[in-house]
């Protein structure tokens, strides 16, 4: 719940939406990834990023399951890599992360409701046609996340998680391998396919010594 | 204060909601309102609107007077008048909200350019086209707010608000009269003129 001072302590990092979906192979590793970012505001702007990897255990990855980031915005996919996706150790740790290529989108296009039966997001470009499909949605919730709740370990977070049962990355028509596991968010059991939308990244003031 | 990591009141909508109000006379009433939203989530689908009320105190519509919302998901667009807009302090009691013409948008296009120097939202349909423009925006400021601090006294707020300087309301090419000017809000003075994103409205868990 909002505490009691409207202004929250601390300066904003990024706002904006950031959807997932990570699916598992039935060893329990992670088969494939991606993360989606619309990003109402950033220090260099406005924009759309997708981050895949189709093959998260290699550096590339093959033509129909590539490792890489489409972006409208050249400067906030780095942005995002380096500051953001790069504290999250599942990302960070794969091999494909240090020579992850950034390449232009051609467009972004998001469909369906996120209080229905299904949302999804598609990106086109470089030759790709990249559709995330979340189904089996959850009533929304607000969180209220502190930094040690959080991938980075160092941000305050506000988001409004939408868990998914079911999804899939579809690549030029094509499923990725995997099923949605489950995980836990702040003590509560979730699944690895989720719609994060209103999302804040804050970065807490320095307590004095 | 402890932090509740999962709010357990109920969601009711989320998305982008900044807005435009601009005066003549600094210590007179407000000459022009204006409201854009981008809803993400509700229980209604998706969508796009404006309301724009160039007589607030009027109750007449368009094209008499510059009172009207543009939308293109009317449904939500009710339930988050009679929900929010009626409830805020700036539309208390103003006999435009309720007079106001319902139009149908086409289309919604955003030229988020430099954020810090111009940002803009444009609708059209049903002959009309309305640009709502923000200029010499601060840094974002994240905003939480309780019931009790809240603009409706109804629902939890999370959002981003970045305050802008300047700002037009342009109507099929007229600017609205008016300047931005300043208000009290969140406790501190802030100016009329505003980008609001990553706004998410909650009812309190003991008022379901």
């Amino acid at each position: 719940m909002p505490l009691p001072t409207p202004i929250t302590h601390g300066t904003v990092d990024w706002t904006g939406e950031n959807p997932g979906i990570l699916l598992k192979d039935a060893g329990g590793d992670f088969s494939a990834m991606a993360l989606f970012f619309r990003v109402a505001w950033s220090p260099v702007g406005q924009g759309q990023v997708l981050l895949l990897y189709g093959t998260p255990g290699e550096e590339k990855g093959p033509l129909e399951a590539p490792n890489v980031m489409l972006t409208d915005n050249h400067d906030l996919a780095g942005f995002l890599k380096e500051q953001f996706i790069g504290r999250l150790a599942a990302f960070r740790n794969a091999p494909a992360f240090d020579a992850l290529p950034i390449r232009p989108a051609q467009a972004v296009r998001s469909r369906g409701d996120p209080m229905s039966h299904r949302y999804t997001e598609t990106v086109s470009g470089e030759g790709l046609v990249v559709e995330l499909v979340w189904e089996g949605l959850e009533p929304p919730k607000a969180l209220e996340l502190t930094p040690d709740q959080v991938g980075t370990g160092m941000h305050t977070m506000f988001t409004l998680l939408v868990p998914a049962r079911e999804a899939q990355i579809i690549v030029n028509g094509h499923a990725l391998p995997g099923e949605v596991g489950t995980r836990v968010q702040a003590g509560f059991e979730t699944t690895t396919a989720f719609l994060y939308f209103s999302e804040t990244w804050v970065i807490p003031p320095v307590e004095p010594l | 204060m402890t932090r509740v990591s999962i709010n357990p009141g109920r969601v009711d909508w989320s998305g982008e909601n900044p807005g435009i109000y601009l005066k003549t006379d600094p210590n007179g009433e407000y000459d022009a309102l204006a409201l854009f939203f981008r809803v993400a989530l509700s229980p209604y689908g998706r969508g796009h609107a404006a309301i724009v009320l160039g007589a607030p105190d009027e109750a007449c519509g368009w094209p008499e007077v510059s009172n009207l919302i543009m939308t293109d998901n009317q449904r939500m667009m009710r339930w988050i008048v009679d929900g929010w807009v009626t409830r805020m302090p700036t539309f208390v009691g103003k006999a435009g909200l309720g007079a106001m013409t319902w139009l149908d948008c086409d289309s919604v296009e955003k030229r988020p350019g430099n954020l810090k120097t111009r940002y803009s939202e444009t609708l059209r349909g049903s002959g009309v086209t309305l640009e709502m423009i923000w200029r010499d925006t601060g840094p974002p400021l994240p905003v939480e707010v309780t019931k009790a601090n809240s603009a409706t006294k109804a629902h939890e707020m999370y959002s981003v608000f970045l305050e802008a300087k300047e700002a037009q309301i342009v109507l099929n090419g007229t600017a609205l009269p008016g300047q931005v000017t300043s208000r009290q809000f969140f406790g501190r003075t802030m100016s009329t003129a505003f980008l609001a994103f990553s706004e998410t409205w909650v009812t309190p868990a003991g008022d379901l």
